[in-house]
Parts: structure tokens; C-alpha cells; sequence
């Protein structure tokens, strides 16, 4: 299994991904629109052959309001590819590419009430704490919890690294 | 140049509103402006604007009227650039973009410096690719406007894609020196078009250059990443080893699951041999032990003993944690007959050990923690996969049963069920464990697909439907959201599906929908050429251009195009009656009773395909609401209707070769290394008697695999088809083919060339079988001999049987290929593949076959590899 920031030729790939996985679907033009709005922030975990086992979607919401932040579009990983803590390592990855490349404070999420298990992946290894549940977010009617995470530790990592530069060499 | 009617400043004040509200998309406003002014019968005829409210009215998705007006107008402005650009517009509106160009350069003759002219027109210059055209506009463009970013990046852009480095990136200083006396601060967009900039430079072959260029500019990218897998990247190309190192080293550090920096880290650090190669994995999974790579690549680097022991800590881990994908996570070691066996040897000593004492191994029974009572499933789950993948079918069965009775709820257990079945042979059953599966976890997707795609295996299209449908949105058909949801692997599995059951019309319709998925996915680039300038994200808009301009290369398209190619071929050869006339004929010997109910049953299926017809109308209704309600608006309210796809109309095209041709273009310009594209590209245009073509389709297949047993049938038939038409030839035909075929070949004799390809590939039986049909076509005498080249598979001769190949055979017996064979024949054959494949469908004597709807010979055996739904 690999890890690495997607390219344009992974959005098809992904969308299939998608498909098989998830209930809420797009057209290729939507990944295209993430993929070159935010290059850096969309991950695939891939195997041996290349074929795409999961990924990440992920974007940054612009609006000048509110702090800057990433937003995760959409996370998968195959049934069949469970329990290698991909997830988790695509999220890690894509976290830290929204504040090195865009300065993002926290990133959000919207995960269905019912989905326990991916509640749980957030909540517990991922740390994200829910802000508010959005009544009827679904399109099927279900209620959606907003989520949250602070990715201040990432800050401080970039701040590290930005202010030694050279002690490694 | 001014409009030839210019209007008064009253009526000119109402036209200007015109235009703003074709632009605010308030058309109903605009249309009310122009009657304003075409009311006035002093401008009834106005040309500018009728164009307009033309224009307005094709975003009002009234398209006949739109053209109509457009073309009124133009008639009688015919030196407005004003109407030109908007016949332009209405024409891209259409996807009809040779036409729009020229419209533009009509409208530019008349106004040579109006920039949303040119931009338009450099907009579709480069959806159509023409660069050269691109470039000159952007010059045009930036002459006007050189003040605007957009301007210089667009001209340095033209370049780069016609691959003229230098001025691309004296284009690109040029407009930096400015900026940078402008700002300092860093920021995305700076450091995106420094990024993009260090692509020229990469690209134009100056290593060196790019990584100065990179090194003098890393402060101002914030793009860390990129910045480093290019500094070090360029510096292992550049053998600045040490450099090299440690840039990788910090990757690592960073993505410590990329498996490509161990890689490149082993490279740079130029270790060879085995013993250092595995030394170093060591030391790097221990300083990040959650990571994978470090402790899986070794295996694929190791031997022996060394691989045995690496290998049994990597199992043994993965066993007591419950790693459901470790059978999936060393497959690809499974090429390696040795490792096999290694991995085999240590899971069956762990079922013995687990099953005494709960250990891996039992010297190990009086220290440490017993294993968890999971372990023992998880390593029956691995024996089952193990066998199934060797093809052990009994075995594979035995452990998955085994690890059912251990633990019934284990939805994995049901899914490697089905796939053992579908291995072996029986989709039918295959289908039935999935369906057992999804049953157990509805709410998920993963395992609804997987169901639903074995239920198309076993041609249940109807129960596949009905189970996606739990997935999609309410109020349309399944079919209908997966469509507009671009879900091919369900729609290719589709038109497989109805390939088999002859539904050749339904079959094409699945294969055209997902060919307009490609059409309407190269479509969506056009907003980012725009989109992507403004963003500054270069280096992916050079990226999504790359990828268009080989977008049907995707193996979506590859299958989804052999699907058609195959049927269309089919239906050129066996074309299907037309209904009504067959209908007729059957009438003369009907006697009044039966041909009173024959007419019933006619009244009843045309009333059921007229209802049917309604139906679908009123989805396409309901689709286009839904599509405008959710596009907000009109936006796409002027997009071109395509035509509706009707299975019938497709299944009896006058043209089905050039049909096929159609499919088959894109694959012999992005599918060249497959040799099926070129099989296929010989099937057609030996059907359209095209010589040369069948000729440049040989070589092309020839050159990929020369060994290729369909190869050899295509060439003995394009030495027929040479031999029977020589005569009518042009001489300088002849002549090339006299020429190419004596480097294919050596001799021209097909029945020399027939035997001295069977003694060539004595071991093949897929070289049996073509050889045979050849062998019985040049001389009908022969056929007992070559039925028993074909029959004969237990001899231990063949290297390569399998079910496919078997199936194959069967096939070709039935359908008389190799003469007609008398029943006994036949059951003796299906006897012999019975006892070999007990549990596949083709074989199984008529009373065991439990799936009617299944036709035993149509059971496909795609491999796990080749299927898109894996």
C-alpha cells in the first residue's frame, strides 16, 4: 500500500472509488474543480498494482468570514482494504497540506448520524469534536453531524520547521 | 467597425440593457428590452438585436427560435461583429466548435482588437488543441492587455505546450521581473507559478538549471512538498547523492506510507545488495513502526530463509491484530512459486499449533500471551484466499466453510466465498454468497456493489438494478441516477451482461452512455481553461490537459469499447430481422385461431413498447427538471439535447463496421500496446474487405505479441483473402503486400504455416484451438484430427488449460467451427471439462444446471485483474 498527494489522472479512479463505497456521489467535474483549485489536498492510498483502495477529498472554504479552513469532501476506503489505518494516514496527510499550503486553522466534516463507525474513526483517532448536528443534511433526509479538528499541532510543526531550517544539515 | 444600422441613443440606451441582462442571466428582462426595440418598426430588422434575443432565448433553452433570430440578425448585419460573436456563442453553445472558431475570426475581421472576442476565441483554440491558433491569440491578448497577469501567463502558456521551452520561459522571467518589484510577500499563487515555472524548466531537459531555479526560490513556495520531491528528485538525477538522502529522509519523515521515497532513499543512498536493502527496511521500521512499507517492501526483496523469517513475524502480526487485507497485501508475492510455498508451510503449521495450544508454533507452548481466538479465523480466512488463488477449489472451500462454522457473522467470509465460486466457475452461486453478504450490512455500499456486480456476472440485470437501488437517489431509476452519476463499472458490467444474453441493443446503449461519460468528461475541461489561469494552479491545468488528450486510454473506455466493437461486429454478421417482416412471413401457414392469437400477442408487446417509450419520455422530462432545478437556474438550460439512445434503433444501424470503427479509433491511438485493439481493428476491416488496413492491423498485433495463437487465424485469413482477390488488386497494393507479408511470414502456403504453428506452441492449448478451426477450414478431411487436438485437454500436453479456454472450445464445437459434431462427441467433451471444473456452470450435466437464465457457454471468466468493479 502507498500513500501520495493525488494527480489529475487519480480523479477518475477516485470517483470510482466512490462509487463503490460511498452513497454520495459526483460528477468527474467536481473532483475536477477540487483537484485544480487545491492540488496539494486530495490523497490516495493505492496497491501494489495502482489501483486506488481509498482516498481523500478534500478542499478549502474561502469565504472571508469565517477562519480559514480545510473541509474533507469526502473520505473512502474499501471494505476490503479495512483495518490498515488508511483512513486515518490520508487524513493526517491531507490535514497537513491544508495549513502548510493554505494556513488552515481546523478542518470540518459532515458524517451521517448513523454511521458509527466512521463517528468513531473521527472521534477517537482523529480527535474531531462535533460542533452542531445539521437536521436533514442528506439528501436522503438523514441528519448530519458537523464536525471539527483543530490542527494547531500541525501549525507548530511547520513553525518548527520554518524557523531551523538548516539544523538537520 | 461599427454596426452598418447604428441606433439612437434612446433605442442604443435599451440595447445596452440588453446586454446587461444577458449577462446578469436576467433573460426574461432582456427579452423584454429587445421587443422594446423591435417593436419600433423604424428597427424591427435591427441585427444586433435580433442576435441578442436570439442569443437570450437559447439560454432559455428555446433553442429552434434562438437560431432562428441569430441567423435573422446576422443576415441583416452581416458586417457586425456583434452578430458574428453571438452566432459564435449560440454555435459553442452546440459543442459545435469548428464552427464557432470561424464565426469569431468573422467577428474579429470586423473588430480585430475586441478581447471577449479573442478571449472566446482562445478559449476554444485550446479545448480544440490548436495551439499554434492559441498562441497567436494570447499574443494578440497580451498586446492589449499587458497589464494583466492572465496576459502574460496565457502567452508563456502557448509555448510550453507546443513545447517551445525557451520562450515560454523567457516569457515567464520577463512578466516575474516585473511582479517581483511589485510584491515580496509570499503567497499560493506566487508560489504555484514559481512551481510551474521549474516544470519548463525540468521539461526543456536543464536539470541543472531547475534545481538552482528551485533552490533560489524555496523560500517563496509554500508548497513544501512539491518543493522537496523535486529537489530531490532533480538531485538524485543530477548524482548530488548525499543532498539527495537527506531530502528523502525528510519525506519520510513526512509520509512515512509512501513507499516510493524507500525507494528513491535506497537509490540515493546507491544500495544493491540484498543484505543492505533488507538492513535498511529494518532500521526504518523501527524508527516509525506504524508504518507498512518498511516492513512490507523487504518482502518482496528477500529469500529463503531470510524471507521466511520475515514473513512469518509479518503474518503472525497481522493474525493476532486481525488484518483482514493481508491475503489481498501479499498477493503480489504470489508470483514466486518458492514464496509461495514458504507462506503455505507456515499458515498450515500455524492452524496446527493454534488449534493444540493457541500458539503459532507449539515449541512455543510454555512462554508468552496465548493468541486471541480470532487468530485461528483470520488463518483459516488467509488458507481460503491461498487456495482459491492456486485454483484449489475444494481446499479454498473447506477452509472458508470452516472459518463460517468459527465465526457466521463475518461478512469477509461470505464475500471470499463468492469469489471462490466465481473462480471455479459457477456465478450463479458465486452471486448467491454475495447476496448472503449484502443481507448481513445493508447500510454498506462496498458490499451492495460487490452483490450487485456479481449479480450482472450471473446476467441477473433486473435483481442488480433493484439492489443498487438502495444507494441511489429516490424518484428516478437506478439506472437512470448511476448514469448520471458516471458509475461505469456498473453499466460496462451491464453491457456485458446483455452481451451475453443477446440483448445486443440494450448491450450498446450501457456502451454508448459510458462513450458520452468520456465525451461530456473531456467537455469539462472547458471552465478550467479560465478557471485554472485565475487559480494559478498550473502545474495541474498542464496536468488536466495531458489527461484529456488521453482520456479514452482509461480502461473504462477499453472495455467499454471491446464490448461494442464485439457486438457490433456480431450484428454485421448476423444482422437481426427486421420484426415486422418476420412477423408476415410466419403468418402464411398459421391457421385463423392461432394467427387471431399471434395478432393479440403483437397488439399486447406494441402496446407494452409504446408504454414503455412514454415512460422513458417522462424520466427524460423529469431528468431535464431535475437537471435545471439542480443546476440553479438555466446555466445549462442551453447545453445541445443528445439524441435519445433507443436499444432497438441501435441494434440495426445500417453501418455497424463503421459503427465499430467509431470505438475502435480511440483505441488504436491510446490502446496500441493491448493486441486485442488490433485483433479487433483486423475482425473489422476484414469485414469491410480493407486489405491494407488488415495488413497494418497484423503488423500492429504482431509487434506486440507475435505469439499470439488469435494472431495466427488472422493471418491465414488475410492470405485467403490476398490469394481469392489478388487479381482485382492495384499493382502497388500488391506489391507492398507481397513485401510485408514476406517479413511476417515464411511462406505463403497457409496449410504449411497451420502446421508449423502447432508444432511451434505444442504446449498451448489456445493454440490448439485456433490452430484446429484453421486446420478443419483449409480442409474440411481433416476435422477428426483436429477435433482431437482440441478434445484431448487431460494429456498433460497443455500447459495453459483453464475454464475459459475449455469454454471457449465447447463454443466452437457447438457453432460448428471445427465441422459439426455429433452429440456424443460433445457430451464426451463436456464429460472431461465436468471432471476437471466440477463446480463450473459450462460443464455441469443439464439436470445439475440450476440458473435457467444462464446460458452455460455464455459464463464469462474475467480475472480479478481485469475487472473494473475490483
Amino acid at each position: 500500500m502507498n500513500i501520495r498527494c493525488a494527480r489529475p489522472e487519480d480523479l477518475m479512479n477516485m470517483q470510482h472509488c466512490n462509487l463503490l463505497c460511498l452513497p454520495e456521489n459526483y460528477q468527474m467535474k467536481y473532483y475536477f474543480y477540487h483537484g485544480l483549485s487545491w492540488p496539494q489536498l486530495s490523497y490516495v492510498a493505492e496497491d501494489e498494482n495502482g489501483k486506488i483502495v481509498g482516498y481523500v477529498l478534500a478542499k478549502m472554504e474561502e469565504d472571508q468570514e469565517d477562519l480559514k479552513h480545510g473541509h474533507i469532501t469526502s473520505l473512502a476506503v474499501k471494505r476490503s482494504h479495512r483495518r490498515l489505518g488508511l483512513a486515518q494516514k490520508l487524513m493526517d496527510q491531507a490535514s497537513e497540506a491544508m495549513v502548510e499550503c493554505f494556513d488552515a486553522k481546523y478542518v470540518s466534516l459532515h458524517v451521517r448520524k448513523s454511521n458509527r463507525a466512521a463517528l468513531n474513526l473521527y472521534k477517537n483517532a482523529l480527535k474531531f469534536e462535533t460542533v452542531e448536528i445539521e437536521p436533514k443534511y442528506y439528501a436522503d433526509g438523514e441528519d448530519a453531524y458537523s464536525m471539527r479538528r483543530d490542527l494547531s499541532e500541525f501549525s507548530k510543526k511547520k513553525d518548527k520547521k520554518e524557523e531551523a531550517p538548516k539544523n538537520e544539515e | 467597425m461599427p454596426s452598418s444600422n447604428p441606433l439612437p441613443p434612446k433605442e442604443n440606451a435599451l440595447f445596452k440593457r440588453i446586454l446587461k441582462s444577458y449577462e446578469h442571466k436576467q433573460y426574461k428582462n432582456g427579452l423584454k428590452f429587445a421587443k422594446q426595440i423591435l417593436t419600433n418598426p423604424k428597427f424591427q430588422e435591427h441585427g444586433e438585436t435580433l442576435a441578442m434575443k436570439g442569443l437570450t432565448l437559447n439560454c432559455l433553452g428555446r433553442k429552434d427560435e434562438a437560431y432562428e433570430y441569430v441567423r435573422r440578425g446576422l443576415r441583416n448585419d452581416l458586417r457586425s461583429h456583434v452578430c458574428w460573436h453571438v452566432y459564435g456563442l449560440l454555435q459553442r453553445s452546440d459543442k459545435k466548435y469548428d464552427e464557432a472558431i470561424k464565426c469569431y475570426r468573422n467577428a474579429l475581421k470586423w473588430e480585430k482588437d475586441n478581447i471577449q472576442i479573442l478571449r472566446d476565441l482562445s478559449l476554444l483554440q485550446i479545448q480544440m488543441r490548436d495551439l499554434e491558433g492559441y498562441r497567436d491569440t494570447r499574443y494578440q491578448l497580451l498586446m492589449l492587455r499587458p497589464t494583466q497577469r492572465a496576459s502574460w501567463i496565457g502567452y508563456a502558456m502557448s509555448f510550453h505546450l507546443l513545447e517551445d521551452y525557451k520562450n515560454a520561459l523567457n516569457i515567464l522571467d520577463t512578466f516575474l521581473d516585473q511582479q517581483q518589484k511589485l510584491s515580496t510577500t509570499v503567497d499560493y499563487e506566487q508560489s504555484e507559478l514559481l512551481l510551474y515555472q521549474n516544470l519548463i524548466v525540468q521539461e526543456s531537459g536543464d536539470l541543472l538549471q531547475a534545481l538552482n531555479h528551485l533552490e533560489v526560490y524555496s523560500p517563496q513556495i509554500v508548497d513544501k512538498l512539491t518543493l522537496k520531491e523535486n529537489l530531490a528528485e532533480l538531485n538524485l538525477k543530477l548524482e548530488v547523492y548525499n543532498e539527495a538522502t537527506q531530502i528523502y529522509e525528510e519525506l519520510v519523515q513526512r509520509n512515512p506510507e509512501n513507499t516510493l521515497y524507500y525507494k528513491k532513499l535506497i537509490e540515493s543512498k546507491r544500495l544493491t545488495k540484498e543484505e543492505d536493502i533488507l538492513a535498511f527496511y529494518l532500521k526504518y521500521s523501527e524508527k516509525f513502526p506504524r508504518a507498512m512499507p518498511p516492513k512490507r517492501l523487504p518482502l518482496n526483496y528477500a529469500t529463503g530463509v531470510q524471507f521466511k523469517q520475515l514473513v512469518d513475524k509479518y503474518m503472525r502480526k497481522a493474525f493476532s491484530k486481525g488484518v483482514p487485507p493481508l491475503f489481498v497485501d501479499l498477493r503480489s508475492l504470489y508470483k514466486d512459486a518458492e514464496k509461495v510455498r514458504i507462506i503455505e508451510e507456515l499458515v498450515l503449521s500455524y492452524v496446527e499449533a493454534l488449534k493444540k495450544s493457541n500458539k503459532y508454533s507449539e515449541t512455543e507452548s510454555t512462554n508468552g500471551p496465548k493468541e486471541p481466538a480470532s487468530a485461528i479465523l483470520w488463518v483459516y480466512f488467509f488458507l481460503a484466499q491461498h487456495y482459491d488463488y492456486l485454483k484449489q477449489t475444494d481446499k479454498a472451500l473447506t477452509y472458508i466453510e470452516t472459518a463460517i462454522d468459527h465465526t457466521p457473522t463475518l461478512i469477509e467470509l461470505f464475500v471470499a466465498k463468492g469469489r471462490i465460486f466465481k473462480h471455479a466457475g459457477d456465478p450463479a452461486e458465486a452471486y448467491r454468497c454475495l447476496d448472503e453478504a449484502q443481507a448481513m450490512d445493508t447500510a454498506d455500499r462496498y458490499i451492495n456493489s460487490k452483490c450487485a456486480k456479481y449479480m450482472l456476472r450471473a446476467n441477473l440485470i433486473k435483481e442488480a438494478e433493484d439492489i443498487c437501488s438502495k444507494f441511489t437517489r429516490e424518484g428516478v431509476s437506478a439506472m437512470e441516477n448511476l448514469n448520471e452519476m458516471q458509475c461505469m463499472w456498473f453499466q460496462t458490467e451491464c453491457a456485458l451482461a446483455y452481451q451475453r444474453l443477446e440483448k445486443y441493443g440494450e448491450a450498446l446503449k450501457k456502451c454508448h452512455e459510458i462513450d458520452r461519460h468520456f465525451s461530456e468528461i473531456i467537455e469539462d475541461q472547458f471552465d478550467f481553461h479560465t478557471y485554472c489561469m485565475r487559480k494559478m494552479t498550473l502545474r495541474s491545468y498542464v496536468g488536466l490537459l495531458r489527461l484529456e488528450d488521453v482520456l479514452r486510454g482509461h480502461p473504462f473506455y477499453f472495455k467499454a469499447a471491446k464490448c461494442a466493437i464485439e457486438v457490433y461486429l456480431h450484428l454485421f454478421d448476423a444482422p437481426l430481422k427486421d420484426e415486422s417482416a418476420e412477423q408476415e412471413l410466419n403468418t402464411e401457414n398459421l391457421a385463423p385461431s392461432e394467427l387471431k392469437k399471434l395478432r393479440n400477442k403483437q397488439r399486447k408487446a406494441k402496446k407494452k413498447a409504446e408504454q414503455e417509450s412514454a415512460q422513458a419520455r417522462e424520466a427524460q422530462v423529469k431528468r431535464d427538471q431535475h437537471h435545471k432545478s439542480r443546476q440553479q437556474g438555466d446555466v445549462e438550460a442551453d447545453a445541445p439535447q443528445l439524441d435519445e439512445l433507443i436499444p432497438d434503433k441501435l441494434a440495426r444501424v445500417d453501418d455497424p463496421l463503421d459503427q465499430a470503427i467509431k470505438f475502435l479509433q480511440p483505441l488504436q491511438t491510446l490502446a496500441r500496446d493491448r493486441i486485442e485493439t488490433h485483433l479487433m481493428a483486423f475482425e473489422v476491416y476484414y469485414r469491410k474487405r480493407k486489405v491494407l488496413l488488415m495488413l497494418q492491423s497484423i503488423k500492429r498485433a504482431h509487434k506486440v505479441d507475435p505469439k499470439h495463437p488469435k494472431l495466427h487465424s488472422c493471418l491465414i485469413r488475410f492470405l485467403q483473402v490476398v490469394k481469392e482477390n489478388q487479381s482485382t488488386f492495384d499493382p502497388a497494393v500488391s506489391e507492398v503486400i507481397t513485401i510485408e507479408t514476406k517479413s511476417l511470414l515464411s511462406t505463403k502456403d497457409a496449410k504449411t504455416l497451420n502446421k508449423e504453428f502447432l508444432d511451434n506452441h505444442k504446449n498451448s492449448l489456445k493454440a490448439a484451438l485456433e490452430g484446429a478451426i484453421v486446420m478443419y477450414q483449409l480442409e474440411e478431411k481433416s476435422q477428426k484430427e483436429a477435433l482431437s487436438l482440441v478434445t484431448d485437454i487431460d494429456n498433460n500436453k497443455f500447459n495453459d488449460v483453464d475454464i475459459e479456454i475449455c469454454t471457449d472450445i465447447l463454443k466452437s464445437l457447438r457453432n460448428g467451427e471445427i465441422g459439426s459434431c455429433t452429440p456424443s462427441q460433445l457430451d464426451s467433451f463436456v464429460q472431461r471439462c465436468h471432471a476437471r471444473y466440477p463446480y463450473a456452470a459450462a460443464f455441469k450435466p443439464p439436470q445439475e444446471a440450476q440458473e435457467p437464465t444462464t446460458d452455460p457457454t455464455q459464463t464469462n471468466h474475467v480475472s480479478d485483474q481485469d475487472c473494473c468493479g475490483n
